[in-house]
């Protein structure tokens, strides 16, 4: 018998970026994990942590505020050259909301420019008003769109040839003008949904775990779960949506 | 009173009672938005004059309602004359409405306004009515899509405050994000603001040692001055404790209003307070404060309302007096009995509130029911990424605990049960649904041996729904058909 399969996952600066739910997206994938007899094992990387990006299997950076995500900005420029190639060598990097901006070139954080990883060929300007509100996005990852919720100043743009995470079909997305929202790039995925973006969104969920288990065991295909609860609270939001009983003002 | 005032004041009455008489609302909102656009802001102002002692305003993020009520029970305890938004309409109109009465009042006939005020609020009411007292309770996450990020919240009820330079500050001490509205006000204001120096500001909290808190530290709990990570000594839940930063430019201040001796059981809260620098044997000795509901976030409240109250001068014994005769029928912890069935309804509307709950739940020895509901609406923050900052799964140790959900986002919430450990929960759209089936699982445990008595429910819900199931729940009370 071969010993328990296990997933490595770095939740980078929770201390900082937690700004709304985003340990929802951990215990997603660890549930999802452990409900297929596997094993995650989730490292939470403090700011003065050392850290080694090739230990881990799937890298995840969520949201803070400006102040926070400037620190973190700051800190991670030290580990450019480890990400770029924990990113080219096909791990996996998930980053919601203040997160997906660092990914970028640059960002704009009142009147300064603040240096981004460069990972994926993007940038981020600022504007008003804030795009906040409710969103679904279609996308090639999943059957079922991808329904959450966004709260961003940035309007970030993409190189010519970067896939976005997909179509916005309610909401504002990327730069509330495109019609696009977020990016992604070998397995990397940026998006601007925050927070809890995996529990109603289990396809997403798979998909990054399905990379990891591909490079990892040579996994083809995942066992499949019941996924009722998680698609039945994603369909009910996305009919409250697109029925227009939701007012977002 | 400006000729404008009295027009708007007089229609906005109008308007309050043709709602109260004819239509048989409630009139908490209306009338002073009627009023404010006639008269404009300095109505606030033109009505308080009226006022023969003061204002005194209850702000934070949690227990605005309960102390401000409290605060306005133990006045009128103490035989003063209070107008008061008891309801907890928080906003620039609900606050006019409550004040609308001073326009028709004799000289001398009202002596205090006891206002809770919604802390983005500050800025449309603060600069007009210059409260004598400003009780600032604490600042949790909470509806990031409508009140921004702290810091925003901070920079609002600061500039605020800036424009109030003679009231009086009563500051949770043990909150380091409340504290650092103290240290903008420093920075960015130039107002000279040292403990127990001009008493321009005098702080509450919890001197010792309390329980272990399970609960995360949700909030950002970094140094106010240099953004260091913050220590503590102790800490008594989510970022509320003896706090001070490594680098030392930024610590819980010496409490003016120290409580000790906390004691939280079902039952109820206990301590003893301390007010520090005073001289005589008797103010300095211990006062005894108990309350018979609410669990540690309680202790806060009281000690807020305890420390604005006997500034004004209002006797312990009063103040005791009044605590006890204190029965919330505003969903905060009201307590409805249906035919043996014991049912406790409650606000938790960010994660703090929810975590605070379900430690209360926790002292709660016997088997009960909880009944989950969450609401999008937009008084209630339309993103509801919080409940998975709520930590739900404290609650699965407990051995006879059914859980159920409701709300607009019922579904969301049975998701969570369900990562949480739960499994699949029922969704029930009514009160009535639920306690149905608290009815069903008291009938299928019933054996001959031993009749069970029916559980306790616990109904926890966000703002907006908390008045429909109010509304249901003392319908029910009152034996009427649902």
């Amino acid at each position: 018998m071969s010993a328990t399969k296990s997933v490595k996952i770095a939740h980078l600066f929770p201390e900082l970026l937690n700004l709304y739910g985003d340990t929802g997206n951990m215990l997603t994938l660890a549930k999802r994990l452990e409900w297929r007899g596997m094993n995650a094992e989730i490292a939470e990387v403090g700011l003065e942590d050392s850290l080694s990006f090739s230990e881990f299997d799937i890298v995840f950076i969520g949201g803070g505020s400006d102040r926070e995500q400037e620190i973190v900005a700051r800190r991670l420029q030290k580990f450019k050259r480890e990400l770029a190639s924990f990113v080219e060598d096909g791990g996996v990097l998930l980053a919601v909301c203040g997160g997906y901006q660092l990914l970028g070139d640059h960002y704009i954080l009142g009147e300064e420019k603040v240096e981004g990883l460069s990972l994926i060929d993007l940038y981020t300007d600022r504007e008003d008003p804030r795009l906040i509100g409710n969103i679904i996005v279609e996308t090639d990852l999943t059957k079922t769109p991808v329904v959450g919720y966004e709260n961003h100043g940035g309007r970030t743009f993409l190189g010519s040839g970067i896939e976005p995470f997909g179509r916005v079909i309610y909401g504002h997305g990327n730069d509330g003008a495109s019609g696009f929202e977020g990016a992604r790039y070998k397995n990397v995925l940026g998006t601007y949904i925050h927070g809890p973006l995996l529990p109603k969104n289990p396809g997403i969920a798979d998909w990054a775990l399905l990379g990891v288990l591909n490079k990892k065991y040579g996994i083809g295909e995942l066992e499949p779960l019941d996924d009722e609860v998680e698609l039945l609270a994603n369909q009910v939001m996305r009919e409250r949506l697109l029925s227009g009983k939701v007012k977002e003002k | 009173m400006k000729i404008r005032s009295i027009f708007g004041a007089q229609v906005g009455r109008f308007v309050s009672f043709t709602l109260t008489h004819f239509f048989h609302r409630s009139a908490s909102q209306l009338p002073g938005r009627v009023a404010l656009a006639i008269a404009g802001p300095n109505l606030l102002s033109d009505l308080s004059q009226k006022l023969s002692e003061g204002t005194v305003m209850v702000c934070g993020t949690n227990g605005k309602t309960t102390t401000n009520n409290v605060v306005a029970l133990a006045l009128k305890s103490a035989g003063k004359k209070v107008v008061c938004n008891y309801k907890g309409a928080n906003m620039q109109a609900g606050i006019a409405t409550a004040l609308l009465p001073l326009a028709k009042a004799a000289p001398g006939e009202i002596d205090w306004a006891v206002l809770e005020v919604d802390e983005l609020s500050t800025a449309r009411t603060l600069p007009y009515l210059k409260p004598r007292y400003f009780v600032l309770l604490n600042l949790f996450r909470d509806q990031l899509d409508r009140a921004g990020e702290i810091d925003y919240v901070q920079d609002v009820i600061a500039s605020s405050l800036a424009k109030t330079p003679n009231t009086q500050l009563i500051v949770c001490g043990d909150d380091p994000l409340s504290m650092g509205i103290l240290a903008r006000l420093k920075k960015e204001e130039g107002i000279a603001l040292e403990s127990n120096a001009g008493n321009s500001y005098l702080t509450f909290g919890i001197a010792e040692k309390t329980t272990e808190p399970t609960d995360r530290v949700p909030e950002a709990r970094f140094c106010q001055v240099c953004g260091a990570e913050l220590a503590y000594e102790y800490r008594h839940y989510a970022q509320l404790g003896a706090f001070y930063c490594p680098n030392q430019d930024f610590s819980r201040p010496t409490l003016d209003f120290a409580a000790t001796n906390a004691k939280v059981a079902r039952s109820g809260v206990s301590f003893d307070v301390t007010r520090a620098g005073e001289e005589t044997a008797r103010t300095n000795a211990p006062q005894k404060i108990s309350v018979p509901f609410g669990g540690l976030y309680m202790v806060y409240n009281i000690l807020g309302a305890y420390a604005a109250t006997s500034l004004i001068g209002v006797p312990t014994p009063v103040f005791q007096k009044a605590l006890l005769d204190y029965h919330p029928e505003n969903g905060r912890l009201q307590k409805f009995e249906l035919n043996g069935q014991e049912v406790i309804l409650n606000l938790a509307k960010n994660p703090t509130g929810f975590n605070q709950n379900i430690s209360l739940m926790l002292e709660d020895e016997r088997p009960k029911h909880a009944f989950f509901v969450v609401n999008d609406n937009f008084n209630d923050g339309k993103d509801i990424s919080w409940i998975w900052d709520v930590d739900f799964e404290r609650l699965l140790a407990e051995k006879d605990l059914a859980v159920s959900v409701g709300g607009t986002r019922a579904n969301d919430l049975a998701l969570r049960m369900k990562y949480a450990g739960f499994g699949s929960v029922p969704l029930y759209s009514s009160a009535k649904e639920a306690l149905a089936g608290v009815a069903e699982a008291t009938a299928e445990s019933q054996t001959e041996a031993k009749p069970q008595e029916p559980a306790p429910l616990y109904v926890l819900t966000n703002y907006s729904a908390l008045w429909p199931l109010k509304a249901e729940l003392e319908r029910m009370a009152r034996g009427e058909a649902s």
